[in-house]
């Protein structure tokens, strides 16, 4: 049968009939088809809900376009208290505004509120849980997940076993806001149950440099750049003071450092200032 | 009525189950009525009266017999009366409603009824083989012949005379051990064996309305054990909230048995509860619900604060003062919000600061901290607070400050607050007070 087709084709080709539809090509399926279909370059779309990060080039690489609620997402730094409120206060400041409440589990320094007022997080929307050791950072981490009414959740645990991040990941499924757990940089080769983790390091350009280190969907390799500037600092900062780099650059020359005398000094932050 | 048998496999040469066993699958059972009864080698159980709270006859059969399973019951049967199910379950029928019960019995042999067993030779000889010859035989000569015993369990099993049970009692305390069929070397493959005895805790609890959070599984070491090697170990599980979920259990334990290593072969397990507390019942609702499940966040921070005390939970409150230390008063979450919020400052501010300032290293008349730090902008002079008295040991002493804030950028430890203090007279010394994190 297949023999008699070829040849009848050989001999004669069929002219291209006239349809409405244009015929589906080899790769291309009916939208039906297509919608269901999962291709393995894609971002998987299985996460319930998502916040916006605040930034279009972190959204496009997260999965569902945002941070993920009903699960925890684990955020990598090399150094805490350097760029957690940056990062995620954009996320934040729609969870203040639909009256949620933002909790914070053992951060490695004290909060200052009027700094954190002035990223967007109002005081009555604040709660800090001080708790030092790894057993009472988890449990109240566990509590809080349970309590599932929260509107946010940034947790610090820098000493945290994969089972127990599992156990979070368990419990979050039921959680609705999204809940952050921030680590120390080298838990990146530990294994873990979260489905999202980003590392984020800091570039002295006002900017914040994430790659994802896990997500449902390709591997993310590049680092994305998100300008971000501290809140309230924009105000302050001249043209010049927005690539701090070309400065540390011209500091770094000879004879930049180790002027002694309080009149060449005021002098220099002058020209810096 | 609705009887359920849950038959438990014979030991060698047929000796009966041990009563640990028994005792074990009847604590269980007691989750699903209060009527439970040991008949021979099975439990009995009347659950007409729950089939509703459990979801209907399906339902209820399904749970019984899964679960049973895991407890290592062989069969079950299901009939109006606990001698008639008896009967079906020893010789494999389940279900004894297909059929009048009178028909279904009159097929089987007659040693499924444990009276007739003595009388097997006599009533062999006499011609009968199944329960139906038996009962054709006259009554009056049966009574006369066998002991009372036979006519009364064929007509209780028949359903003509009244059953009288003695029934189970829930415990007080629970405790539950358990023969290993084979020695385990590896801590997670207890875990099966374990499952079972969670199983009747979880049983047990159910009965009492009860959660625990606290409890105990202890294994025997083998006898062949090293001489160093103690009989006993164990591994205590707590639980956050009382609890009786079992996989939630299971999960735990799974969890604590993955870190244990076992330093001899384990023959035997014990689980004993040690906390027990009252746990109420979530309702079942008509309308599924939409609402957050979560309690509220109130709840939860009262459970944190009496864990870790109220001056661990905390809520900002922002005071009106130019000195950065004091712009913030942290106060128990619990304590109510002033009415009046205060103004904030509007100039730049760190989002975390030092409780104390970190004095800085200098090189030249340079901060340093995680290598040269680069000022910025600045001076932003804040000074006073001489009316800011406070007592320490007998000394008054005020919080006067004299600083220039510098706005200062490291490539390492990002955007900082520092402070150059100009009290200290020549030997200005430089501090770290906030991160712009």
């Amino acid at each position: 049968m297949q023999t008699a087709f070829g040849w009848a084709q050989d001999i004669e080709p069929a002219p291209p009939l006239p349809t409405s539809k244009p015929a589906p090509q080899r790769g291309q399926l009916p939208p039906s088809v297509e919608a269901a279909l999962w291709r393995g370059d894609e971002l998987g779309a299985p996460v319930v809900a998502t916040l916006s990060s605040g930034w279009r080039e972190l959204d496009a690489e997260l999965p569902g376009g945002g941070w993920g609620c009903h699960a925890v997402t684990e955020v990598l730094s090399p150094q805490d208290s350097v760029l957690e409120w940056r990062l995620l206060a954009p996320v934040l400041r729609p969870i203040v505004a639909a009256g949620q409440q933002i909790v914070i589990v053992g951060p490695p320094k004290r909060p200052h509120l009027p700094g954190i007022v002035q990223a967007g997080i109002e005081q009555r929307h604040l709660v800090w849980i001080d708790v030092d050791t790894p057993a009472d950072r988890l449990w109240a981490t566990e509590q809080l997940i349970k309590g599932a009414s929260t509107g946010a959740l940034l947790s610090w645990l820098p000493h945290v076993r994969a089972e127990q991040i599992r156990r979070l990941q368990v419990a979050a499924h039921a959680c609705a806001g999204p809940v952050f757990l921030l680590r120390p940089e080298n838990a990146r080769h530990e294994a873990s149950a979260a489905p999202l983790r980003a590392l984020a390091t800091l570039d002295i350009n006002w900017a914040l440099r994430v790659q994802i280190l896990k997500r449902r969907g390709p591997v993310h390799d590049s680092q994305i750049v998100l300008p971000s500037i501290p809140a309230g600092i924009e105000s302050v900062l001249t043209p010049r003071l927005r690539r701090p780099s070309d400065i540390v650059v011209r500091r770094e020359a000879p004879h930049a450092l180790g002027s002694a005398t309080p009149a060449a000094r005021r002098r220099r932050f002058a020209s810096v200032s | 009525m609705l009887w359920a048998a849950l038959r438990l496999p014979l030991g060698a040469d047929a000796s009966p189950p041990s009563p640990d066993a028994l005792r074990g699958v009847a604590i269980w059972a007691l989750q699903f009525t209060p009527r439970v009864a040991v008949l021979d080698e099975s439990v009995v159980a009347e659950v007409e009266a729950s089939v509703r709270l459990f979801g209907g006859k399906r339902a209820l059969r399904d749970r019984i017999f899964s679960e049973s399973k895991e407890l290592g019951v062989i069969a079950l049967a299901w009939a109006t009366n606990s001698l008639a199910s008896l009967a079906l379950a020893r010789h494999g029928i389940e279900n004894g409603f297909k059929k009048p019960l009178d028909q279904l019995l009159d097929g089987l042999p007659f040693e499924v009824l444990t009276a007739a067993v003595p009388h097997q030779p006599t009533l062999a000889r006499l011609g009968c083989t199944t329960l139906g010859d038996v009962r054709r035989l006259p009554r009056g000569g049966m009574a006369r012949r066998f002991d009372k015993h036979l006519l009364a369990a064929l007509d209780q099993a028949y359903g003509m005379r009244p059953e009288v049970h003695e029934w189970i009692t829930v415990p007080e305390t629970f405790y539950s051990r358990l023969e290993l069929m084979s020695r385990v070397e590896l801590a997670p493959a207890l875990l099966f064996g374990a499952r079972r005895l969670l199983l009747q805790l979880c049983g047990w609890l159910a009965a009492r309305h009860a959660g625990t959070t606290n409890f105990t599984l202890r294994w025997a070491h083998d006898s062949m054990r090293a001489k160093h090697v103690e009989g006993y170990g164990q591994l205590m599980i707590r639980t956050a909230q009382p609890m009786r979920d079992l996989e939630h259990l299971c999960r735990l334990l799974a969890e604590n048995l993955a870190k244990v290593k076992l330093e001899a072969p384990v023959g035997e397990l014990e689980l004993r509860v040690d906390e027990v507390e009252p746990m109420e019942e979530i309702s079942a609702s008509l309308l599924p619900d939409t609402v957050q499940e979560g309690e509220a966040l109130g709840l939860v921070l009262e459970r944190l604060a009496a864990r870790f005390g109220p001056e661990r939970v905390l809520r900002p409150v922002a005071c009106e003062d130019h000195r950065l230390e004091w712009m913030t008063h942290w106060q128990p979450a619990a304590e109510p919000q002033p009415r009046k919020a205060a103004r904030l400052v509007d100039t730049p501010q760190p989002t975390w600061c030092y409780a104390q300032p970190l004095k800085l290293h200098t090189r030249g008349d340079m901060p340093f901290y995680q290598g040269p730090l680069l000022l910025l902008t600045g001076p932003h002079r804040i000074e006073g607070g001489w009316w800011d008295r406070i007592k320490e040991d007998d000394e008054e002493e005020t919080r006067n400050v004299q600083r220039d804030y510098w706005l200062a950028v490291s490539e390492h430890a990002g955007v900082l607050w520092i402070y150059q203090e100009r009290l200290g007279g020549n030997d200005a010394a430089w501090f770290l007070q906030g991160v712009f994190a």
